[in-house]
């Protein structure tokens, strides 16, 4: 009975110590405030042929092209543009 | 962080990654970039009222935006925005960036800031395919 009582004691301390409780926790959690400034990630970009444009200057592709549809966050269509891509939420 | 090669994936001192988490980003945007031969980045942090908006202007200022990927996220709005142009685009269909949104999403949902990150880049690069 002391030794099982003795392991949970060792146990709980060592999971109320292991922490250190003086940095800020990094592990985000949603709905808890996101404190760290905003930062950009990218790599460095390899040596790529700049893309080709038409003759006159123009990008080939239309603005519209067919299954493509732009939606807010809300879900609700978006004026197409020369950008593509997507949102969504959590 | 990689041996031979400059690369600007770095945070403040006390970022929301730890090291290891920095450098499977690191890893995931460099071989992206080279097996697809588009431009990944991510921006983490405010995207203002107008998330879309923002992330596009933010799309923008990155060096080649035609050929760019950007995924912006935003963990206090819980909004994420991917943004491709307009080569880019070509390549990673609007339905194929939804996918790749829904996975992260799921992820940040479950408190993976990480996680989410490197799932959406992941899919978006193989969803682009090889260059």
């Amino acid at each position: 009975m002391i030794i099982p009582a003795v392991v949970i004691g060792a146990v709980a301390t060592l999971v109320l110590t292991g922490s250190d409780r003086s940095k800020p926790s990094r592990r985000y959690r949603p709905g808890q405030p996101f404190d760290f400034p905003a930062m950009w990630l990218s790599a460095a970009p390899e040596k790529t042929a700049a893309p080709a444009l038409t003759a006159d200057g123009h990008h080939t592709a239309p603005a519209i092209e067919r299954g493509l549809v732009i939606e807010d966050s809300s879900g609700a269509p978006v004026r197409p543009g020369p950008t593509g891509g997507a949102s969504d939420k959590w | 962080m990689t041996s031979g090669e400059l690369t600007r994936v770095e945070q403040p001192v006390e970022g929301p990654f730890s090291t290891r988490q920095l450098l499977r980003l690191d890893e995931a945007l460099r071989i992206a970039d080279q097996v697809t031969g588009l431009n990944f980045s991510i921006y983490l942090g405010e995207l203002g009222e107008s998330t879309r908006e923002t992330a596009e202007d933010l799309h923008r200022r990155t060096r080649t935006p035609s050929r760019s990927v950007l995924v912006a996220v935003s963990p206090n709005q819980r909004k994420l925005e991917i943004v491709t142009g307009s080569d880019a685009r070509k390549r990673i269909t609007d339905r194929d960036a939804k996918l790749a949104g829904l996975s992260m999403a799921a992820a940040f949902a479950g408190g993976d800031l990480a996680g989410g990150l490197l799932i959406g880049v992941d899919q978006l690069a193989t969803h682009a395919g090889r260059s």
